[in-house]
């Protein structure tokens, strides 16, 4: 079939092909692009994407007041439990952005950000084991 | 008026989010004033230090450095007026803007450039984002490969974005020399 929005190797991994693919930020908050299987982060009054592969795990946390934080973290190599992909091999030198908070003004909406990353997450894992099952 | 192009929505982006407003370029500089009042920018000419251009979501954004080491970043230009102002920047400045281009691939490896007090993070020589040093609360090393920075809580500035980067930290390689010394702030 087509791979259209598959999560590669990581030395292909594309969440968007064009500038203009890119949905128009609402409200400077954090989404979620099912369709591309990405996340977009508010930094610096643009939306940055980052593609679901890349997130190692995501959670919040509500404070006193009504506000909350949300943590999400990245894949990067050597640490425990990544699995061991050698395409990343081809960027030891690379830096990578390894964890992002952000604090957030709307805990209901971070509650479903936390939902829909998860969610993503694990769709697209089990649908790339099931691949790499169907492959060997 | 001959002198200079108005535009009516551009919005000057920063940390917390953006505000919408006009921006004037002139043969004296440019000037931007926030819709509703408030809030403005006025670049003189022989302030101004270089330019860029860069595609952005149905958008283009000029990006304007200063002598005294600021950056503004203004959204909203159509691919017009791209054209229109890279020579009007030429003839009545002497500056060409430069093109960057935004990866948009969602790859959380690259590379730093520290420029200024601009931290830009490259993927495959496409910047994907954009930091202000000077926004930089606290720096810390943690273990011997990551890099944190936390940013100042700012709920002074009419902050539009909801969710807002409180802490983003790098994962530096051994193999990587090249920020051995720079760890901490320039």
């Amino acid at each position: 079939g087509t791979s259209r929005g598959a999560v590669k190797p990581s030395g292909e991994l594309i969440a968007y092909k064009n500038v203009n693919d890119i949905p128009l930020p609402r409200d400077f908050m954090i989404q979620v692009d099912q369709k591309h299987e990405a996340i977009l982060l508010p930094i610096y009054g643009n939306m940055v994407p980052f593609h679901i592969a890349t997130v190692k795990s995501v959670s919040s946390q509500q404070d006193t007041s009504r506000t909350c934080y949300i943590r999400i973290i990245f894949n990067v190599p050597g640490a425990p439990f990544t699995p061991q992909d050698s395409s990343l091999l081809k960027f030891q030198e690379a830096i990578y952005v390894k964890e992002v908070s952000f604090h957030s003004k709307d805990p209901r909406h971070i509650s479903e950000v936390v939902q829909l990353i998860k969610t993503l997450r694990r769709q697209v894992a089990s649908r790339e084991s099931e691949k790499a099952e169907r492959a060997t | 008026m001959a002198d200079g192009h108005l535009f009516n929505s551009i919005s000057l982006g920063g940390r917390g989010g953006t505000n919408p407003g006009q921006l004037r370029v002139h043969s004296g500089g440019i000037v931007w004033k926030k819709q509703g009042g408030g809030k403005a920018v006025e670049v003189d000419k022989s302030d101004l230090i270089g330019l860029t251009w860069m595609k952005v979501p149905r958008s283009n954004q000029l990006g304007v450095r200063t002598r005294d080491g600021l950056y503004y970043k203004f959204t909203g230009f159509r691919d017009q007026d791209v054209s229109s102002l890279t020579t009007f920047f030429q003839t009545s400045c002497g500056i060409a803007p430069e093109e960057k281009q935004l990866s948009v691939s969602g790859k959380n490896w690259g590379e730093v450039d520290l420029n200024g007090n601009m931290l830009t993070f490259l993927v495959g020589s496409k910047q994907a984002f954009e930091i202000s040093l000077a926004d930089v609360a606290q720096t810390q090393l943690q273990g011997k490969n990551d890099v944190m920075l936390e940013f100042h809580v700012d709920d002074t500035t009419g902050a539009n974005e909801k969710d807002s980067l409180m802490e983003i930290s790098f994962h530096v390689p051994n193999s990587n020399t090249e920020f051995l010394g720079d760890e901490n702030r320039p």
